[in-house]
Formats: structure tokens, sequence, C-alpha cells
């Protein structure tokens, strides 16, 4: 068993952690201690975590992104999960899986947007 | 006078003075519509009533003492050793559907009951065959499963109005089939056209029950969770009132009571505005 690396990459004021297609439980953890050191490291605005390879969402991991979100939500972080498939769509929701209302958004880009402007149309003028 | 008995072990007659009860059992035999004939365990045809002359075309002069696989498709040639070799461990061939070939060469379709015949000691010595033509049934059939696929085809659009809108039209009631195809449809019209938001309009739902409310919560979570938004659009009066009555919660559902309404939500989440030519908004 080889155990998938997470690397967790800040671009400016924010984390960047991609998840592979197919986590395994000790890859999820990994995922959320990874996360939290970098929180701790670089004091960041938000987290995005890119799940658009991912074809499968567990209870495990499912469970695991609402509770990091909260985690880096203490330490004072917003975090939007971005690129969700239809399939893996479909299937979380029949699961109940829903991520406890973490923001979610299409792209990466989009997540972006979410993050640098949480209320754009205020913004905007 | 009349008294029972028992013909071959399991047709129960009732025997009359001066009545032979052999050719009474031929002769409803030989008045059935359906194609009765006997058969050797080595698959030669032994007996053949008016009903297959009817249906296969052949008389029993030309048929009598031929293999059975004689009426049998070039294309199925293991299925006559197969239920002969069935028979021969005694047991019965029923409902079986497949193809025969008449003697015009039509090929038709049939559904076969083949069962074992015993003599006196109980041992095998051939089988009865009862076919039925099910060849209208069967067009019939395929007919109604090509205009069902139809209507899920034709039912379910997906349409974009604007750039980041996408609207899914649902139409009469949804069944699991039809919303588990609905929200697949959906779904990956966002991804394609890359929209923030989905517009799911009710207006062609004449009535909304628990399951097609569920359905309908289950495709906006799907939604969410991709990351983009559902607005549930044209909830009519009756709509409204259901949804209430049956309690279900959709408090943190968008939702406006026509697709005109939920267009202006979807522009004010891409923050559009339309205004008229003089600038007025």
């Amino acid at each position: 068993m080889t155990n998938q690396n997470i690397s967790v990459v800040k671009v400016r004021d924010t984390l960047m952690v991609t998840m592979p297609a197919d986590p395994d439980d000790m890859t999820v953890t990994t995922f959320q201690e990874e996360v939290l050191r970098a929180m701790e490291k670089y004091r960041p605005k938000g987290l995005v975590l890119d799940i658009s390879v991912v074809e499968t969402l567990d209870s495990f991991f499912a469970r695991t992104i609402t509770e990091t979100s909260r985690m880096v939500a203490l330490m004072g972080g917003q975090t939007v999960i971005a690129g969700m498939r239809p399939s893996v769509a479909i299937t979380a929701t029949q699961l109940g899986l829903t991520l406890g209302g973490t923001l979610t958004a299409l792209t990466v880009d989009r997540a972006l947007d979410l993050l640098t402007h949480p209320h754009p149309r205020r913004q905007r003028r | 006078m009349a008294k029972r008995s028992r013909l071959n072990g399991a047709t129960a007659v009732i025997e009359m003075k001066g009545f032979d009860n052999q050719a009474f059992l031929a002769a409803i035999v030989e008045s059935s519509d359906d194609a009765i004939y006997g058969k050797t365990l080595e698959g030669n045809i032994l007996s053949w009533n008016h009903g297959a002359e009817r249906m296969y075309g052949y008389s029993a002069a030309e048929i009598l003492g031929r293999p059975v696989s004689f009426l049998v498709p070039p294309t199925k040639p293991d299925e006559v050793p197969q239920i002969l070799e069935r028979l021969k461990r005694g047991e019965r061939v029923e409902h079986f559907e497949t193809a025969r070939v008449r003697k015009d060469g039509e090929v038709i379709d049939v559904s076969l009951n083949v069962s074992p015949i015993r003599d006196a000691s109980g041992k095998i010595i051939g089988a009865s065959t009862t076919a039925r033509d099910i060849t209208e049934q069967k067009k019939m059939r395929e007919a109604l499963t090509q205009r069902a696929k139809e209507i899920l085809d034709v039912s379910t659009p997906v349409l974009q109005v604007w750039e980041g809108v996408v609207v899914a039209p649902f139409i009469g009631t949804l069944d699991t089939q039809r919303a588990q195809q609905f929200m697949e449809r959906l779904l990956d019209k966002i991804v394609e056209t890359n929209s923030s938001v989905a517009l799911l309009d009710v207006t062609g739902v004449p009535t909304v029950d628990t399951r097609t409310a569920q359905h309908l919560i289950e495709t906006i979570t799907s939604v969410r969770l991709m990351g983009a938004q559902a607005v549930l659009t044209g909830v009519r009066p009756a709509i409204a009132q259901t949804l209430a009555h049956l309690g279900i919660n959709l408090a943190d559902v968008v939702t406006r009571s026509s697709l005109a309404a939920g267009l202006r939500v979807a522009l004010d989440v891409l923050h559009l505005k339309i205004s008229s030519q003089d600038g007025e908004a």
C-alpha cells in the first residue's frame, strides 16, 4: 500500500489541496492533519479543497471534510469545496452525505472568487 | 352411469357408457387453437394438431417423423438438444420464449410449454409441446417499451437560457427512474455549461406527492454539493398547499412562483441587471 501524498499549497491568502481520485482513510486523515498544520503556520483566510478528480466519497471522507471545515473556521478560515462531479454528488445525496452546509463551488476558479469577494454585490459598486 | 377414471395418470375424465374417452381427449387437442404436438426423446415429431398446421403451415403428413429442429431457426442450434436434455431428467419447460420458422420462411415468436410423457411404468418415453404464437404480443410489448423510452427522452430537457443559468422544466409526475435520469442530465448540463444557477421549474407538474418532493430535494442538494445554486420555480398555489400540508421542509431552498421571477433571482446571483435601452431599470 502506497500512502498517497497530500500537498497543501499556499497561494497568497489561500490554502489549496487537491484530493486524489480514490482517497483511502489514511490519506483522508493525513489531509486533515496537513491542513491544520498549514493553517497554524500561514494563517490564511481560506481553504480550497479541489475534489474534481475524486470518484468516490465515502462517509468517512465526507465526515472529515465537514469536521475539517469546522476546525478551519475555528482557526479563522473559510472552506470551499470545489468541483464535485455529478455522479459523486448524486451518490452523496442518496447516502445523506451533505457536508453540513460547507460552501461549494463548481471550479477552483469560482472557489477563489468566493473567497476573495464574499459579498461581490457590494464590492462591485 | 358415470364413473371417474384417470387417463395417463393426470387428466381426470368422467367415464360414460358408450363414450370413447380417448377420442374425446384427442378431439380437444385437435380443436385447440394452440399448436400441440408430441415428439420422441430424440426429438422426432409423432403427432401434429390442427393448431400446429395453422401456426407453422405444415400439414401433419408433411411433418410427422421429422425432427423438431426442422422448425428451429438456424441461429439457435443448441436449443432443441438443451430442451430434450431437460426432458430426459423429467423437467418441464414452461413459458419458454423463442423463435420458430414457418413453412413459408417467416420467423414467428412463440411461447413453448414442453412436458415429458411417461408410460404406465413411469418411464419417460417422449414429450408434448404446446406452442403459442406471441409475435403480435411481443411487438406490442416492444412498442410499449419504446414509447416509454421516448416519453422519458422528450420530457426531461435541460436548457441553457443565459450564460451561467440552466432551466430544467419538470413535466408530469416523477417516478424514481425519471427523477434519476432528470437529475443526471441536469448535473451534467451544469458542468458542461459551467452554470452557477439551475432553475427547476415545476409549472408542468400537476401534483406533488411526498416522493416527488423527495426527488426534488435530492436534486437541489446535489446541485448545491456541486457548487451551483438551485431555485425552485413555478410553484403554483395548489403545489404550495400540498407541500405545506405534507410538511415538507423547503426552508433552505429558494423558491419562486414563476420562472420569470426565478430568472430574476438567477441574474441577481450572477450580479447581472437587465435595463431598458433608454437607461431605466
